[in-house]
């Protein structure tokens, strides 16, 4: 061991002689990599993200110097490290710059959703227009109507068939899945009969409609319905087949929250 | 100059054999294979091409080192193995970097050219509600 000190105090002795004219160029080096590490402790993302790599860093700076200090200005050991140092610490720079760029695509991620599910909030409900199949859905500034023609009730009477179920069940459901929307219900008539026996059938209808959607577990609150009797025909009434385009119930699923306004009757009595 | 060099060398020739003669200091094949191991994980994070400079150095300095393992030359083996690692590494985390980054930007247009469109579709859809 003792041989071994001794060689090596000859050894840098002898290397202290030698390296005078590399002497700058390691202290240079060391230099760069004091640099380095300040950059890197400066920027408050790597202490963030990449700890351990600036400690490693700070660690060989640590070593670089105490190499320097002890082999005066100029060796390979102190050059060595301090290169190591410098890489170390770009190295955290590196790792933090790329978990931040990661933490910008989580954002986003997050952001294309909110934008998307709002957006298919507002968009015209194909997407959900479709889950409501079967029924004649068509967005309009008062909300997604669908309309249930007449054959779902018994000819004069307010009772729903048994085929009115599956269609209401699927309005539940959804009024279900958007605790927001509101629901109105619109009863019409053809022309048949007097104005206040057909006003009479048709809020009957859409009251029957509309208790059928309470019992389904949706609160009151969300749930109006109104007769219009034969008013805001959808056909002529010239003939069976208008006529009975005209008898129907619509239902209104709000856009968001808000209230669905009802139908300014013309020339009501 | 019987060269500064050839100094150094038999100096060094004679430290490793005052160690040698201490305790048999093997090549450092830890490091060789660390280094080796860090290149590879730079190669497969395409260093090659988002960090070329660096991944070059890498490759280079393992060459030397291997070249000064071949020569028993454990000290510069060990010293640019470690230089190697260092500088595959750095490869490794700038290209992973770069990439994350540019995904990050295309994710922020992606996310510009959503709002345009949905904000166009609200628009449309607002102008045609109210017949």
């Amino acid at each position: 061991m003792q041989r071994t000190f001794v060689i090596a105090a000859i050894t840098s002795a002898l290397l202290g002689l030698a390296g005078c004219e590399t002497a700058p160029e390691s202290d240079a080096v060391l230099e760069q990599a004091r640099q380095a590490v300040a950059q890197a402790e400066a920027d408050p993302n790597v202490s963030k993200y990449a700890p351990a790599e600036l400690d490693r860093a700070r660690k060989l700076l640590i070593n670089a110097e105490g190499a320097a200090r002890e082999k005066g200005g100029k060796n390979e050991a102190a050059a060595h490290y301090a290169y190591l140092t410098t890489q170390m610490a770009r190295i955290a720079g590196q790792r933090a710059q790329e978990q931040v760029a990661l933490k910008r695509i989580k954002a986003g991620e997050t952001e294309r959703e909110k934008i998307l599910l709002s957006a298919h909030q507002n968009e015209p409900d194909q997407a959900r227009a479709a889950k409501l199949e079967g029924m004649q859905a068509s967005q309009t500034s008062r909300g997604l109507v669908l309309t249930l023609d007449d054959v779902l009730f018994d000819t004069g009477t307010a009772q729903l068939k048994s085929g009115a179920q599956r269609s209401l069940d699927q309005i539940a459901a959804f009024l279900n899945e958007n605790p927001e929307r509101r629901v109105q219900i619109e009863g019409f008539t053809d022309s048949d009969g007097t104005n206040d026996y057909n006003i009479e059938l048709s809020q009957s209808r859409a009251d029957s409609v509309a208790m059928a959607i309470i019992n389904r577990g949706i609160d009151a609150e969300r749930v109006r319905a109104l007769g219009y009797g034969e008013q805001f025909p959808v056909a002529s009434n010239a003939d069976a087949g208008s006529r009975q385009l005209n008898r129907r119930v619509e239902i209104i699923l709000s856009n968001g929250g808000q209230v669905i306004p009802g139908r300014v009757v013309v020339g009501a009595t | 100059m019987l060269t500064l060099g050839g100094i150094r060398n038999a100096i060094w020739c004679v430290i490793a054999f005052g160690i040698v003669a201490c305790a048999a200091t093997p090549m450092p094949v830890e490091k060789l294979a660390v280094a080796r191991s860090s290149i590879e994980r730079a190669e497969q994070a395409q260093a090659a091409q988002f960090a070329q400079v660096e991944l070059i150095s890498a490759r280079n300095k393992y060459a030397v080192a291997q070249a000064a393992a071949d020569k028993n030359d454990a000290e510069v083996a060990a010293r640019m193995a470690d230089q190697a690692d260092v500088d595959a590494q750095l490869a490794e985390s700038t290209a992973k970097a770069k990439q994350q980054e540019q995904l990050a930007t295309e994710m922020d247009a992606g996310l510009r050219d959503l709002r345009d469109e949905t904000l166009r579709r609200d628009n449309s859809a607002a102008g045609a509600q109210p017949q």
